[in-house]
């Protein structure tokens, strides 16, 4: 028995606001015998009635050995509602029709599973399965349809596998460890010939029979994926159906709450159904599920077909006339029934609280934001954005054997870094790792494959080409050669390759920035450029640093086979009269498809060589840079891996930090100015009108009286402010002039520390005084102005009418 | 300035002064060294300067082919002259001089930089050529006329333009004027012209320039018309059937004929007149269709085998490069060990090695040539072949057609010479039309005359026809040959050219063993 571990609630829930309308929960069994279809078909005497009644009453029903659906853990059972904890009368007594609807079941039916009918909720008080659910509305749009919701679903669901009822012991067998003192083997005395001749055959033989074993696995495995199930038809499991009709839904099919796909209800996995509900009633499958849901037809308005636990709440789908058959049959359930009720029992509100699932919540999807999925030889692991702080969201773990104890690969998918990166391979048999970027990393890297952090290594860097100046597009290296790949360059350059050499030990402590490796051979390939004639055109040019050999390979003419070709070599400085050469003709060895006059010269090879002695150190340069921004992107890249800030969209309100505080500040404002606003509405008089009977003229006498008091009332209040402000702004000073005294008196001895403390808090101390003082200044000067503009409002006050005419 | 050297004696350029301002200008030091070792070629020159030399006259500059930028400036030049064969000139400075026309650029092509600073000119133009110019400089001079700016238009290219120290600068309208006219100039008078200015002008001029636009595209629209006419011809040139398709051959053949002329004033004549040149033009029209199909077939007929020798030539090609490459590969190898080992032995058989792989490569390349050779050989007789079967028929088509016009004319000469007689005899009786001209009446006189009359105009007739005909086959049988001989000739050069950079290949190969050779041996 396999059975299921719920967080029923929110998910359920969630679903249903989807699947409310349609879909029907279903409780099915999967069967090893066809239902027979039993109809009572004698009437019924009142003894016989009475007869059953007892029997029924006897029949203890084997109440399914659930689980508690919670760990007492997971859940804070005092917070829950009181509807979690007890019963209505309406749902007692829907359990007690419940109960007697099981006996009769049982009576009827003795061979079938038990029906699920009530089990108990977190707070283990028996709950009537239809009223678990609450049909809800939630604003998210993915669940609103039965995928995107059903995905939703199953990430939020864990399953977790009850012990094997079967439990095969597992023995270990313990090897026979050799002796230690055995004897040794006889000398072997036969030929080196013939056993070798028997080497090659047994290898032979080996070879067969190796290719026999494994065609025997394959065919193993073959049989493994098919080995007959020993509790097949057996496990009992609870999924979904989806009923056609509303929602554009042209057909039913199962949705598997596990794996959140769907099948379609002629699936051969699916052996029968037991029963179906919803949140409006509960149907018992009366069909033959002998051809599996093959054949089931879903109209759960047939009662020959679905026998419903409630009468007449809701007729989903009545397609067939009622016939008298089946109102007979239902007037005797009816009639089975001691308790005295309506002929139409509705099925009570729903007991569970409206389901809230919060943003947050909805984007960590799986508890706790991370699930693991177990598949054959393979782990995938899922985590909600943002948990892993270095953006991990997904891993997936490759094995190599079944019981995933050898790791093959891990890829390792990645969100929101600040570095870009998307996707980390690691190869555990080569040890390769590869590192893929989404566009947008500092460095332009696309994909950067390695096996050691270490620099001067094999390693292939991918570029964003369009993202570069250089048109860099690949970047290969080995611990003695680099390999760069170029595109849409406007020297046409495409390739360069060198070739170091082993480094020269200096005695100086050398790192790999202050002591590069030796170049040995530039190699460079260009495209051609169609400006240029295709003997001027240099196709491949090589410098041989250590040789100070330059070669020249030139582009092929169209219609030849042959291409150009330049050597420079560079022999003695001095001749051996001790004179300077410039340039001899045997310093370039030089083959022209078609020989040209002006090139003969010793001028135009000496201003090529040159030119290219110049270009040689630039090359030599881009190289050696080359090798420096690799430093520097391992650099970066370690920097990165420790660390991997993430980033956060603008939109993101919540994890946003600057657009929070802004938010922030903005609500701050907008409260004030609120208050503000509630301040120039306050009214001035209320406090002194409160004293007068309400509803009542003012005498002028009175208005006057009201005025003056008012008036005075706010002097005292200007004066209560302005010694409030004295008052600290004298505390303030005699505070700093006691500090002052102190540190007068305690100068030597001060530690530095305490120097500063004291000096900080003077600065501190003379701002507050100084503030104060500003206060008490800007007080003394408003303060009468603001006196005045009082009086005059009350001068014009409506409600002091009087005060004006006595005045005029 | 100029005054400062009219104290000194006028020069004209001649060698010495050249090589001298070719000697100071060229590479110096090392290269220097080496330059003057061997000297330098006047046509490799790319820059020269010969200022402030008080040269009178332009001269013998036409060995440096290959000049890119030439400074005259500051002398006393008076014309433009011995610069035709610089075409390769790039940047030309004739500042400070006493020139008074522009001329003598016409073959200046590339020239995008023209310096004509303080001279004399009062005029712009002959600068057509210069369809590259992108800077103009042309200030202090006796430019008078702002409608001579008008002729810069027409220079795309042109950026920056000086024009200060002229009469026209001092005109009040002077910027605003040339900023209207010259839209895409972004420098003026050495100032960079902002937009706003450039908004105002146009604003202001805006009516004129409109016109002036107007009147421009009529002109390019015209010639482009021209053009395209031109074109159409030369398309049915070279179908060799131009004119056909309307009366012209109809309208020539009465063209020089007085009689004809005369004669189809008679009554009747006229209506048969038309009903002639309407059945004459459609056979010319059929013939000037049927020679556009043929010309499309025997252009078809050549693409392909121009692209399938083409096809063939690059296949060998990239053959013949696969196997030098292979070879270099292997023979940098064996050149290398070979400088590495040290016994003399192992060094001689080695090289011995490389020689055999040398002459296998040559055997190789060779025998892909052969190959190459005898495959085109046979694709160019067919060719031929084919080509000549389809002029022939070409020929005989259009002669069929040209015969039936023989035939209209035979069947309009009759009927002509019928009405004459009848109409002379008329004219014996002496009931002639009134209306008849005194010339054609002079006809009439007796049947010799008319009979002369109207056998002379059938002849030239007929003459017309033939002329035409045997211009058509001639034209086209020639076409055919010059063909033929070209593709032979192209041939037979392609076969030489590849034979030749082969041999110098393997022997440059050779040589460069040798060397080695000879290097180990003095090692």
């Amino acid at each position: 028995m396999e059975v299921l571990r719920e967080k029923v609630e929110e998910e359920e829930a969630a679903e249903r606001e989807e699947a409310a309308e349609r879909a029907e929960r279903a409780r099915t069994e999967k069967m090893t015998r066809p239902v027979e279809v039993r109809k009572e078909e004698t009437t019924l005497t009142q003894e016989t009635l009475r007869d059953l009644e007892k029997k029924l009453s006897e029949i203890q029903i084997p109440v399914s050995a659930e689980l508690p659906a919670f760990t007492k853990d997971t859940i804070d059972i005092s917070m829950l509602p009181v509807s979690y904890k007890t019963n209505t009368p309406k749902e007692e007594q829907l359990l007690q029709l419940a109960d007697n609807f099981s006996r009769q079941y049982s009576h009827l039916c003795p061979d079938r599973v038990p029906l699920f009918l009530h089990p108990l909720n977190e707070c283990e008080v028996p709950k009537f399965v239809s009223t678990t659910l609450r049909p809800t509305l939630m604003p998210y749009p993915e669940l609103y349809n039965w995928d995107s919701c059903a995905e939703f679903v199953s990430d939020f669901l864990t399953m977790v596998p009850l012990p094997d009822p079967l439990k095969p012991t597992i023995k270990r067998e313990e090897k026979v460890l050799p002796k230690k003192y055995t004897i040794r083997p006889p000398r072997d005395l036969c030929s080196r010939f013939e056993q070798e001749q028997e080497m090659k055959r047994q290898q032979e033989i080996r070879a067969q029979e190796e290719k026999r074993l494994k065609e025997e696995e394959e065919r193993l495995m073959e049989a493994e994926k098919a080995s007959p199930d020993a509790l097949h038809g057996l496990r009992v499991h609870s999924w979904v159906l989806v009923l056609s009709g509303k929602r554009e839904v042209p057909e039913n099919f199962f949705i598997d709450p596990f794996t959140a796909r769907s099948y379609s209800t002629q699936d051969e996995h699916f052996l029968g159904i037991e029963s179906l509900w919803n949140h409006r009633n509960y149907w018992i499958n009366m069909q033959d599920c002998w051809n599996c849901c093959k054949d089931l037809i879903f109209d759960l308005g047939d009662p020959v077909r679905w026998e419903y636990m409630l009468l007449g709440t809701d007729k989903p789908e009545l397609s067939l006339t009622e016939d008298d058959s089946g109102i007979n049959d239902e007037d005797d359930v009816e009639n089975l029934d001691k308790q005295d009720e309506d002929k139409s029992f509705d099925m009570p509100h729903s007991w569970v609280e409206q389901i809230e699932i919060s943003p947050e919540a909805f984007e960590t999807r799986c508890p706790n934001g991370q699930k693991v999925i177990q598949y054959k030889r393979a782990k995938l692991e899922k985590w909600a954005p943002y948990l892993n702080r270095n953006g991990l969201v997904s891993r997936l773990t490759t094995y190599e054997d079944l019981a995933c104890t050898n790791i093959l690969e891990i890829k390792e998918w990645y969100q929101n870094r600040e570095d870009m990166l998307e996707l980390k391979h690691i190869n555990k048999t080569t040890d390769l790792k590869t590192d893929y970027f989404k566009p947008g990393h500092p460095h332009a890297l696309r994909v950067h494959s390695y096996k050691s952090m270490q620099p001067e290594m094999d390693r292939v860097i991918e570029f964003y080409e369009t993202a570069r100046v250089d048109g860099l597009i690949k970047r290969e290296e080995t611990p003695e050669t680099m390999t760069e790949y170029y595109q849409g360059r406007s020297d046409f350059l495409f390739y360069r390759h060198a070739d170091f050499g082993p480094r020269v030990k200096k005695l100086t402590l050398s790192s790999t920035e202050s002591n590069p490796r030796p170049i040995v051979k530039i190699t460079e390939q260009f495209f051609r450029n169609p400006a240029k004639p295709a003997e001027e055109d240099v196709a491949e040019r090589v410098f041989l640093v250590t040789e100070e050999r330059i070669q020249l390979r030139y582009h092929c003419r169209e219609d030849h086979i042959t291409a150009s070709k330049r050597e420079f070599l560079r022999r003695s400085e001095v001749d051996s009269k001790g004179n300077k050469i410039i340039m001899t003709p045997d310093m370039c060895v030089t083959f022209e498809v078609e020989p040209m006059e002006h090139t003969k010269k010793l001028l135009y090879q000496y201003e090529t060589l040159m030119h290219l002695k110049k270009e040689e150190k630039l090359s030599r340069h881009q190289v050696w840079e080359s090798e420096l921004e690799v430093l520097e992107i391992l650099k970066l890249r370690e920097e990165e891996e420790e660390v991997h800030t993430l980033t956060v969209s603008i939109y993101d309100t919540k994890r946003n930090e600057k657009s929070k505080e802004y938010r922030e500040a903005m609500e701050r404002v907008m409260h004030e100015e609120h208050l503000r606003q509630m301040e120039t509405q306050l009214d001035y008089l209320a406090p002194f009108l409160v004293q007068l009977a309400p509803g009542e003229k003012l005498t002028r006498w009175q208005a006057v009286r009201l005025k003056d008091e008012c008036l005075s009332d706010f002097k005292q209040r200007l004066i209560n402010k302005a010694n409030l402000i004295q008052a600290r702004f004298e505390k303030e000073t005699q505070e700093l002039q006691k500090k002052q005294q102190w540190y007068q008196e305690n100068q030597v001895t001060l530690t530095p520390e305490d120097e500063d403390q004291y000096l900080s808090y003077c600065s501190q101390a003379m701002f507050r005084i100084r503030i104060l003082e500003q206060r008490l200044n800007r007080h003394k000067e408003l303060a009468p102005l603001k006196y005045l503009a009082l009086e005059e409002k009350l001068h014009k006050d409506p409600r002091l009418g009087e005060l004006p005419k006595m005045f005029t | 300035m100029n005054r400062l050297y009219d104290s000194m004696e006028p020069r004209v350029i001649d060698d010495g002064m050249l090589k001298l301002a070719v000697g100071e200008q060229g590479p110096q030091e090392e290269a220097g060294e080496l330059a003057k070792q061997e000297g330098i070629l006047f046509k490799d020159v790319l820059s020269l300067q010969l200022d402030f030399r008080n040269i009178l006259r332009i001269d013998n500059l036409w060995q440096f082919e290959n000049l890119r930028k030439l400074q005259l400036d500051n002398n006393i030049i008076e014309k433009i002259e011995g610069l035709e064969s610089l075409t390769h000139l790039v940047w030309l400075d004739l500042s400070f001089n006493n020139i008074e026309t522009i001329e003598g650029l016409d073959t200046l092509v590339n020239l995008e930089d023209l310096s004509l600073f303080n001279n004399r000119i009062s005029n712009i133009d002959s600068l057509d050529a210069l369809v590259k110019l992108q800077v103009l400089s042309l200030g202090n001079n006796q430019i008078d006329n702002m409608m001579n700016i008008i002729y810069l238009r027409r220079f795309r290219c042109l950026r920056t333009l000086s024009l200060s120290g002229n009469p026209v600068s001092e005109a009040e309208d002077y910027k605003m004027f040339i900023c209207a006219y010259l839209p895409d100039l972004v420098y003026l008078d050495f100032r960079r012209i902002d937009d706003h200015t450039k908004e105002v002008a146009e604003a202001k001029h805006h009516y004129s320039i409109e016109e002036l636009k107007h009147r421009e595209n009529l002109m390019q629209a015209r010639l482009e018309e021209e053009q395209a006419r031109r074109e159409e011809l030369e398309k049915h040139k070279t179908a060799f059937v131009e004119h056909l398709n309307g009366s012209f051959l109809f309208d020539s053949m009465y063209a020089e004929d007085s009689e004809g002329n005369k004669l189809s004033s008679l009554p009747g004549v006229s209506e048969l007149l038309e009903a002639y040149r309407d059945k004459f033009v459609i056979i010319c029209v059929n013939i000037f269709e049927y020679g556009l199909k043929q010309q499309e077939k025997r252009k078809t007929e050549l693409d392909t085998f121009n692209e399938c020798v083409h096809e063939a030539i690059q296949e060998n090609q990239e053959q013949g490069k696969r196997k030098i490459a292979k070879f270099e590969e292997k023979h940098l190898m064996s050149l290398s060990a070979i400088r590495e080992e040290l016994e003399m032995p192992n060094i001689e058989k080695m090289i011995l090695e490389c020689s055999a792989d040398i002459s296998e490569l040559f055997d190789a390349l060779m025998t892909l040539e052969m190959q190459l050779v005898e495959q085109l050989e046979e694709t160019i007789n067919m060719f031929e072949r084919n080509i000549v079967d389809l002029v022939g028929l070409f020929i005989e088509n259009v002669q069929s057609l040209m015969a039936q016009c023989r035939d209209l004319e035979n069947h309009h000469h009759e009927k002509l010479l019928e009405i004459s007689i009848s109409t002379l005899e008329k004219a014996v009786k002496g009931d002639l039309d009134e209306d008849l001209s005194e010339d054609v009446r002079a006809l009439f006189v007796d049947k010799d005359t008319i009979v002369n009359a109207v056998g002379a105009s059938h002849d030239i007739h007929l003459l017309k026809i033939d002329n035409r005909e045997d211009e058509l086959v001639t034209r086209i049988n020639s076409w055919c040959t010059r063909l033929v001989d070209k593709i032979h000739r192209d041939e037979i050069m392609r076969n030489r050219k590849r034979v030749k950079e082969i041999n110098l290949y393997i022997d440059h190969m050779k040589s460069e063993l040798d060397n080695l050779e000879y290097s180990d041996i003095l090692d």
